[in-house]
């Protein structure tokens, strides 16, 4: 299906990639990887020296988000270089093969090259009425799922939906789409959770297996550590203004324009772990904050449903209708609280003008010794 | 106090004529140093954390010039307070298991025959069923019972509060304590249930004001003056009473008041 090079390097020249920019590449996977510069001699030579893996991406419930991410970058090497160094033996986007054959071709691989080819899954998996909501050449997302899964040297999961369900997942959730995770338990996989994947975290978890013949280390969710390991607010340029405390309050207003903190504008960088400001967007020029927008928290567990409302700070309080913010109802209950207690102290204070004296003279009966004498203490009240 | 204030002195040995006449007001020493010391420590930090972390859920004012630090200085106050907090309350769990009688845990918790009847009747006073308020040495029932929900509350705000400290932070062993509590809930519903809880926490101290002033005011006992001095001033029959009440529920383990 593919046209197969003998080397990289000469395979790259052909493309058009100069030496220059594979070094480049090298050093800004070493980089991002989060390793001192002295692997980028290993990490080239581990490049040059790969045997091209065997990749199988499978998209699902998916909008193809994260292979336009990847692919469609403003200078080419990424995509080019992915494109060189692995033999990408099934991907809808981009394959030419088509229809029986396509789904052929990957049967093959996956008999094969059992237990040594890569598989990326892109998307979420619905589990609803027997999986039925997405099949691909008649079989359901869960089927090829369990068959690609399970037979491959490690699953990367790409993007939000292939990690956790993402968007399709979102309440009410109709399809009962899950992640590939939990849609088939026990496979190995590396999560690479966000709205897209960063293709530059992806390329690099390749880059790694290539490099050391294994997965990257992962954090509790199965997120490689060097992209997941630290929250975007610890990480922000606009910090310094939080600290002090300036903070946009509205868009367009004074602090917007001197670049403040978006904390109050709903900015979720304090509860997202993801490294976009040291790894950027669009060939790393920018990203949401930087740009002036807070962070949705596009990285987080389930973040279409826990970081909603995005332009709030906390989410909405569950059966209180759409805009009641928690500060509301607990306002609400401190000044019923009040409103109830000073009533309660009126009544009280009632209470004891209209009090008669035998009540206060008679014993409590349940509480002390029928020959107890009656209590004094109310007449002992100072004044 | 109208009453002349003699020393306890219910044991047996006490010579007849020595002992307080039954309505008379004896001066008891209720609360010990660690709980009034907590006491206090628990009302100075609440009023520090909900200041700086109502600051740091809404910074509502925004400080010009150079050299501002606001934001982050709430945020440190607010987290040292919060170590000042929770020591504070490991103190008092502490105390719930060395603490004299009107301290320990089965105070807290309203089971024995005692306990529910006395609950039943503050119940009542404070509905208006009854005329007078039962008189009691330590917590009645009733508030012994809201404390027990209230430290089960600071329990939930310390949890919640260290689990997102330990998230800005990731690192051992506050990530063994409380790291497994974001991955059961999701860190924005842990952080709105922290917001949430300090109305909840403003809810009580309303309650808790006001209950302290009518049972002081009502009973004349000296409640309000109690939480500084420890001491309370009770007819000798209720302590006496109480006393040995306390002595049948102690279970073989539980110490009766001395
Ligand atoms: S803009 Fe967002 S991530 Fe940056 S400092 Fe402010 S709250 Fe944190
Ligand atoms: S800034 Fe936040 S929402 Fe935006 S891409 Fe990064 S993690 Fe996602």
């Amino acid at each position: 299906m593919f046209q197969f090079d003998s080397d990289l390097p000469s395979a790259l020249e052909r493309r058009g990639i100069s030496r220059r920019t594979f070094l480049g590449f090298c050093a800004a996977m070493t980089a991002t990887l989060a390793l001192p510069p002295r692997f980028i001699p290993r990490v080239q030579a581990a490049l040059e020296g790969a045997d091209r893996p065997i990749l199988i991406w499978r998209e699902f419930q998916d909008c193809a988000g994260n292979t336009e991410s990847l692919l469609r970058s403003s200078h080419p090497a990424i995509a080019d270089i992915v494109l060189e160094l692995f033999s990408l033996e099934y991907h809808e986007t981009v394959m030419a093969g088509a229809g029986k054959q396509a789904e052929a071709a990957m049967e093959k691989v996956i008999q094969e090259q059992k237990g040594k080819y890569l598989a990326v899954i892109e998307g979420a998996i619905p589990m609803g009425q027997g999986g039925v909501f997405c099949t691909v050449g008649g079989r359901t997302a869960l089927d090829i799922a369990r068959q690609v899964c399970s037979n491959a040297a490690a699953t990367i999961a790409v993007g939000a939906c292939a990690w956790d369900g993402g968007l399709v997942r979102g309440a009410p959730n109709p399809t009962e789409a899950v992640g590939v995770q939990e849609a088939v338990p026990g496979i190995k996989v590396v999560n690479l959770g966000g709205c897209p994947h960063n293709a530059a975290n992806t390329v690099a978890v390749l880059v790694h297996y290539l490099t050391f013949k294994e997965l990257p280390a992962l954090d509790q969710y199965g997120r490689p550590l060097f992209a997941y390991g630290n929250i975007i607010h610890d990480q922000c340029e606009r910090r310094a203004h939080y600290d002090a405390g300036r903070f946009v309050e509205e868009w367009g207003d004074e602090g917007h324009r001197k670049g403040w903190c978006l904390y109050k504008m709903g900015c979720k960088g304090p509860q997202t772990n993801y490294n976009c400001p040291r790894v950027g967007w669009n060939d790393g020029t920018s990203w949401p904050v930087k740009s002036g927008h807070g962070c949705i928290g596009c990285a987080g567990p389930r973040f279409w449903d826990t970081m909603d409302p995005f332009y709030n700070r906390l989410p909405n309080v569950p059966g209180f209708g759409a805009d009641v913010t928690a500060g509301q109802v607990g306002l609400g209950i401190t000044a019923a609280t009040a409103l109830a207690f000073g009533a309660h102290g009126v009544a009280s204070a009632v209470r004891a003008q209209v009090r008669p004296k035998e009540a206060v003279e008679k014993p409590d009966a349940n509480k002390l010794p029928a020959e107890t004498p009656a209590i004094q203490a109310t007449e002992e009240k100072p004044e | 106090m109208a009453a002349t204030i003699r020393p306890l002195g219910l044991s047996a040995e006490q010579p007849a004529e020595d002992r307080p006449k039954r309505d008379e007001l004896v001066r008891v020493y209720v609360w010990e140093l660690p709980v009034r010391a907590v006491h206090w420590l628990i009302f100075f930090s609440m009023i520090v954390l909900s200041v700086t972390g109502y600051y740091l859920h809404n910074p509502f004012f925004i400080v010009r010039g150079q050299a501002a630090f606001t934001l982050a200085t709430m945020r440190f106050i607010h987290e040292v307070t919060a170590f000042v907090f929770s020591m504070a309350f490991v103190v008092r769990i502490y105390w719930f298991f060395v603490g004299n009688v009107y301290a320990r845990w089965k105070a807290f918790v309203p089971v024995t025959r005692r306990q529910r009847r006395g609950l039943r009747e503050m119940l009542k006073y404070y509905l208006f069923l009854r005329w007078v308020a039962p008189q009691e040495v330590g917590h009645n029932p009733l508030a012994a019972g809201m404390y027990l929900l209230v430290y089960l509350l600071f329990l939930v705000q310390i949890l919640t509060g260290f689990a997102l400290y330990e998230w800005v932070l990731g690192t051992e062993p506050l990530r063994t304590m409380f790291g497994w509590l974001p991955r059961l809930i999701n860190i924005q519903y842990l952080r709105e249930t922290h917001y949430f809880l300090m109305f909840i926490s403003f809810a009580f101290t309303i309650h808790h004001v006001y209950s302290a002033l009518l049972v002081a005011i009502e009973e004349a006992n000296g409640l309000m003056g109690s939480i500084f001095s420890g001491h309370k001033f009770v007819p000798a029959k209720v302590v006496e009473q109480d006393a040995a009440e306390i002595e049948q529920d102690a279970a073989p383990n539980g110490e009766p008041a001395k």
